[in-house]
């Protein structure tokens, strides 16, 4: 809900403002933006040179510039590569299974009452439910390694795939519905035309939340039961207190997070941007 | 847009979902129960709902399932209170200092999209196994939603309303709490909607990691030991909790606020 509500809160604003004003206080934006997390990772780095710091605790303790030197290195010497492409591997597999029963479940849920009905329990009980307590569950079943991570991030992926489609379905505009079967439409005709135009922009944010889900699901597979990826690396490395990979690790994680869901934010914009416009020329 | 017929229709219609919805479940677990009549049945690797319910049973009666709940729900209350309270002030004052906004956006939005689990073992391996661990990942989790929301509700305010307040000699404070914490209320009720699911995780990767008690640890421990009937008993339990948890704050959003749920 409150997804759906920002996204229209930035499509208001974007509108709304002169281009003038609007291209400055985007540059006001992006350099105040970037000088706080500017000014946050000089604080950190300067931090050891201000406050004393415990010979215990300093075992915990990195600077943005050792982190930063050891992504460097991980990066250079390709010792990356393998780890980051199991977990890749993980994550691509689940989200396209995701992607694949979540998107027929949520037309079927939003087109057939009895079957929502039905289903609702479910849906709801598993979309409320951490998925990660079934990793035990699902260690035992499929074994430590790629198939229960894959599982885990398909189980987190599917339900906001499925309940945004769902929603988007749903959501169609019932005078439309209508004026097509007046024309003589069949139900694949009233789907194509107009629930599958319509829900697009759900789906795109259902696909969003999913990338997050399911970056979450590779991650805590591979923290809890799993034999490589680089969430095992980072593991390893916070029990022999490598504390700079397990931050190189986050960073990784965080930047590919946001790269992916910064993409699918572009195609969100690129779906929604007839809406407004259509609204004006009727 | 609900007009006269669409209410009663959809109260009508609840009551089919409410037994349709009743007969999938129970069917769902009869058919559990059936199939072993047909297949073979391991109880290493799966179990059938009189199972469950024996083992929930017995957890009952010895008292380990309350033990390993109030242990789990101490550091979820806390590290939940925590992001409320820092989390709705820093998240309204983003929204109504456009600048500061500017500035905690892209920082916010960074340590939103990361996986914060992944620090986890660092935290467990800095604030120990039990209640400080536990609490600051619940709180490192749950805050960023009530930071989001609490922004957005803020910039959803009618302008003319501030104004209004301005006009007639209102201060900043009383901007705030007359007209932004009302107007904020039902984003911060979505917000604990959200924020509730990844406390749970937060509690549960606490307690997979390195815990001796717990609901999370309870379920590890009888993974390992093969005790599918309590694991599955637990996992239960847990879902009935969450399912409880974020029911019950979609109703008071229902209740509250009910002209967000107009369309």
């Amino acid at each position: 809900m409150a997804e759906m509500q920002t996204l229209d809160l930035e499509l208001g604003a974007t509108s709304g403002t002169l281009p003038a004003t609007a291209s400055r206080q985007r540059i006001e934006s992006i350099a105040l933006g970037t000088a706080a997390i500017a000014l946050l990772l000089l604080i950190w780095e300067l931090a050891p040179h201000f406050l004393p710091i415990k010979a215990g605790t300093r075992l915990f303790f990195t600077v943005p510039s050792r982190i930063f030197a050891t992504l460097w290195e991980m990066f250079s010497t390709g010792s990356i590569w393998a780890p980051l492409g199991v977990s890749a591997a993980a994550f691509a597999i689940g989200l396209a299974l995701a992607i694949a029963a979540g998107l027929p479940l949520g037309i079927l849920l939003g087109r057939s009452k009895t079957m929502n009905a039905m289903l609702d329990p479910f849906v709801t009980a598993f979309n409320a439910t951490p998925r990660l307590v079934f990793l035990p569950l699902l260690m035992l079943w499929l074994g430590i390694g790629m198939w229960s991570k894959i599982a885990i991030v398909f189980l987190g992926a599917v339900f906001p795939l499925l309940i945004n489609t769902h929603e988007g379905v749903r959501n169609a505009d019932k005078v439309l519905i209508n004026v097509v079967r007046s024309f003589g439409a069949s139900e694949w005709d009233v789907a194509r035309l107009v629930i599958l135009p319509n829900s697009l922009p759900f789906i795109v944010v259902g696909v969003r939340l999913a990338i997050g889900r399911a970056i979450l699901g590779v991650v805590v597979a591979e923290f809890f039961g799993a034999q490589d990826g680089l969430g095992v690396v980072m593991v390893r490395a916070a029990s022999s207190f490598n504390v700079d990979i397990v931050f190189a690790g986050l960073i990784i994680f965080a930047g590919l997070s946001l790269i992916m869901t910064g993409l699918v934010r572009l195609l969100e914009e690129r779906t929604s941007r007839w809406r407004p416009q259509r609204a004006a020329n009727e | 847009m609900a007009t006269q017929p669409s209410v009663l229709s959809g109260f009508i219609g609840r009551h089919r979902t409410v037994v349709l919805g009743g007969a999938a479940v129970a069917l769902f677990f009869a058919a559990w129960q059936a199939i072993f009549l047909v297949l073979p049945f391991n109880p290493l690797f799966i179990t059938k709902p009189s199972l469950i319910a024996a083992g929930l049973l017995d957890l009952v009666e010895s008292g380990d399932l309350f033990h390993d709940l109030a242990v789990s729900a101490v550091p979820f209350f806390l590290g939940l209170f925590g992001a409320v309270v820092i989390g709705v002030p820093v998240g309204m004052v983003m929204g109504r200092r456009v600048r500061i906004g500017y500035a905690l956006d892209p920082l916010m939005t960074v340590f939103y999209a990361s996986p914060l689990v992944a620090l986890a073992p660092l935290l467990v391996i800095f604030f120990g196994v039990g209640l400080p661990g536990k609490t600051i990942i619940v709180f490192s989790l749950a805050v960023f939603p009530f930071v989001f929301n609490a922004c957005a509700g803020v910039r959803a305010v009618d302008h003319l309303l501030v104004n209004v307040v301005r006009s007639l000699g209102g201060r900043e404070r009383d901007v705030y709490l007359k007209i932004l914490l009302p107007s904020v209320l039902p984003y911060i009720i979505a917000g604990a909607r959200i924020a509730v699911g990844r406390a749970l995780i937060g509690v549960l990767v606490g307690e997979f990691f390195a815990a001796s008690e717990g609901i999370g640890y309870a379920i590890t421990r009888f993974a390992d030991i093969f005790a599918v009937d309590r694991m599955f008993a637990c996992i239960l339990t847990v879902m009935v909790i969450a399912i409880a948890l974020t029911e019950g704050i979609r109703w008071a959003e229902r209740t509250a606020f009910p002209w967000r749920f107009g369309q």
